[in-house]
């Protein structure tokens, strides 16, 4: 996931879709998160059309980018993902719950791309188009899906924690069951892995393909990186761990992925590269 | 005259506290006995997870003391039990069961289960009820129907036993399909098993102390009897745990179920303690994955569903109030009337005895002439007594005839008991 410098400024094609859909992420967040101030949810359809609404107006603005390439765009990216895989929570696992932290998650990584600049910052090189495009969407999605297991394991927590404690609170009436939140953590978890996996071969691809060479210090951790993320699944689908352990296994390599790659960008800043 | 009712509930006393208080059924005629012995009337005892509460008929000076004893002994340490509790008296005690008939003065309002604990309590004590507590229950049940049957107070699922189902339904992603054991013969069990199979959960297992009880029930639910010795390898399978037994302690301990639940592989287990005392240990409560709740949290749960009932409580309290009045109508009516005879059979002899010594000093008069006057002397007294009978019997109608009976009583020295 590279990008290379160059001309560009902010084009309302691009921008106004990017606005719309933060608008409504942003209201989407606090649909989410209202019932947790004391104020009577929102209507199912008004808690998952909103952030349909935003997702297409979204998934616009994302068409017109003419580079997917740098930090800016793939976290636009990955709050579209985030957002896509709220929406698809609710619809299959009626976990609504999911937008109290992709709501505000998702509307930050919209914001701080648009603050960052979405638009290109040059031409994408010739020949590597369609396959970084299908490498950057493969991995974003595939890192979304890590976050939405992570998002299902810290709601399992604490559903956990307020069922143990025997608190019947906003958290006990709003929650998913516990079970239903196991089984999003081990799908996102089992789903994201593999997507991940493929995603960051299809990035060596591209850049052996265009002759360019692969940092040591980003093989070497994200090595093992995909171990800690290997063993979370293991443990899930060959341990078979389930409930509190697999959560704490699911947010432990979360929390890798995330670790590396602030230690990576750190060591290599700058927004041309989202790695 | 007047009933009484003395006693602790959810809101004086802990549930420590109100279960050292609770009363088997078996228990109750002997405490009755005790409490009418220091000089009542008649006795009802309510004895519930929620509250233990005697109401009394007629009570001497000596009954609080002697119901505080009663109580105070099942608390033991020397704490006396009076400070967790309360006392109403006429009017306000007959509110006091309307409105916990209701179920206004449950920790769930509108709770429908107290309604068969208030017959419970009744068929109970009914050789030491006496007619006014008869009555007086009697009118409760019909209340707790009338309320539940014009207000919205009995919608939603706010008993202990839904609220069962709305625990578990938080744990597992759908209850149908999943299995549960039952532990102890309760009714609140029996309740609380037969919410959740109304959700798909199959109840596969009953266990009790006696496995003949444990038969019955089980053939009920369409499940497999066993001892409860033999229960405590199927705390491996079972999704749900439900227990109300009779035992005086906890009988689901973490000795006995520790070493199934760890072959459970992280598979959630939901323990539903609807026993009084409790049946399982607290520590099992920190077994992994093990969610386990006793009566007073899924009271807790069910009050949730209860705060959606409040609007429909002034209607209800006027239901109540409607009813204490024609209670207390006929409550004084059935005093008066003996009060009525003794007052105007007082008044007849002074006026026989009156009329005979006039007769005496008159005894030139003719027949005619002294029949003449033992006729007004009959007149003369039922006019005199006419204002009075209507207006005390218009009092009683009213309700307030206790306090002009009283009068009465005191004015004419009428000592005879207003038995009903």
């Amino acid at each position: 996931m590279t990008a290379s410098r160059g001309a560009g400024a902010f084009r309302p094609v691009v921008l106004v879709p990017h606005l719309i859909a933060l608008g409504l992420y942003t209201l989407a967040a606090a649909l989410a998160l209202a019932p947790f101030a004391g104020l009577r949810p929102a209507p199912r359809a008004l808690g998952l059309g909103v952030p349909l609404l935003g997702l297409a107006a979204h998934v616009i603005g994302v068409a017109r980018l003419t580079s997917f390439l740098g930090v800016a765009p793939t976290l636009s990216m990955l709050a579209l993902f985030l957002v896509a895989l709220q929406a698809a929570s609710e619809g299959l696992f009626r976990a609504s719950a999911v937008g109290v932290f992709t709501g505000p998650l998702a509307t930050g990584l919209l914001g701080l791309a648009l603050l960052i600049g979405l638009a290109p910052e040059g031409p994408p090189a010739s020949g590597r188009g369609a396959w970084s495009i299908l490498h950057i969407t493969v991995s974003v999605f595939g890192l979304a899906m890590l976050a939405l297991a992570f998002i299902a394991a810290a709601l399992y927590l604490l559903q956990f924690r307020e069922l143990k404690a025997k608190r019947f609170g906003p958290v006990f009436r709003l929650f998913p069951p516990l079970e239903r939140l196991d089984q999003l953590n081990h799908l996102a978890l089992v789903l994201g892995f593999p997507t991940v996996t493929l995603g960051v071969l299809l990035g060596f691809g591209v850049r052996y393909a265009g002759g360019a060479s692969v940092d040591a210090a980003q093989v070497v951790w994200g090595m093992l990186t995909w171990v800690v993320l290997g063993w979370a699944v293991g443990v899930r689908v060959v341990r078979h761990w389930a409930g509190r352990r697999a959560a704490f296994a699911s947010i432990a390599s979360f929390a890798a992925v995330l670790l590396v790659y602030v230690a990576l960008k750190l060591a290599a800043p700058g927004t041309q590269r989202f790695l | 005259m007047s009933i009484t009712v003395l006693g602790v509930n959810h809101r004086t006393a802990p549930l420590e506290v109100r279960e050292r208080f609770a009363h088997e059924p078996r228990e109750v005629p002997a405490s009755l006995a005790r409490v009418l012995a220091a000089g009542a009337r008649g006795g009802v005892l309510l004895s519930t997870c929620n509250r233990t509460e005697f109401y009394l008929a007629e009570p001497d000076e000596a009954v609080p003391e002697a119901v505080w004893a009663i109580l105070s002994e099942r608390l033991g340490g020397g704490r006396s039990a009076s400070e967790y509790g309360y006392t109403r008296r006429d009017r306000d005690a007959v509110r006091h069961l309307y409105r916990v008939s209701a179920g206004l003065d449950a920790m769930i309002l509108g709770e429908s289960q107290i309604q068969g604990q208030v017959r419970d309590a009744w068929e109970t004590s009914k050789a030491q009820a006496g007619p006014v507590l008869h009555r007086l229950f009697q009118s409760a049940l019909l209340v707790g129907a009338r309320v539940r049957s014009e207000t919205g107070l009995a919608t939603g699922a706010a008993s202990a036993p839904s609220a069962a189902v709305a625990v578990a339904a938080r744990i597992f992603t759908r209850l149908a399909g999943r299995s549960a054991l039952i532990l102890g013969a309760g009714d609140m069990a029996e309740l609380a098993a037969t919410c959740l199979a109304s959700e798909g959960v199959r109840v596969t297992l009953v266990a009790n102390r006696t496995y003949e009880r444990a038969r019955a029930i089980a053939e009920q639910l369409g499940a497999r009897a066993l001892t409860l010795d033999e229960a405590w390898e199927h705390f491996t399978h079972a999704d749900i745990v439900l227990t109300s037994t009779a035992a005086p302690h906890a009988v689901v301990t973490w000795d006995r179920v520790a070493p199934a639940v760890a072959r459970r592989q992280g598979r959630p287990l939901c323990i539903l303690d609807l026993g009084m005392p409790r049946d399982v240990e607290p520590a099992v409560a920190q077994l992994e994955n093990v969610f386990l709740y006793d009566i007073d949290d899924l009271q807790a749960v069910a009050a949730q569903a209860a705060a959606e009932r409040r609007d429909d409580i002034p209607a209800a309290e006027r239901i109540v109030g409607e009813e204490v009045e024609r209670f207390w109508a006929w409550y004084g009516g059935l005093v008066v009337v003996p009060v009525l005879k003794e007052f105007r059979e007082r008044l007849d002899q002074v006026r026989a005895a009156e009329l005979e010594r006039a007769l005496r000093r008159l005894s030139h008069l003719s027949p005619d002439d002294r029949g003449e006057i033992e006729h007004f002397s009959h007149t003369l007294l039922n006019k005199f007594l006419h204002q009075p009978t209507i207006a005390l019997k218009e009092a009683a109608q009213a309700g307030r005839g206790y306090g002009m009976l009283e009068a009465l009583k005191r004015l004419f020295g009428l000592e005879r008991r207003d038995d009903p």
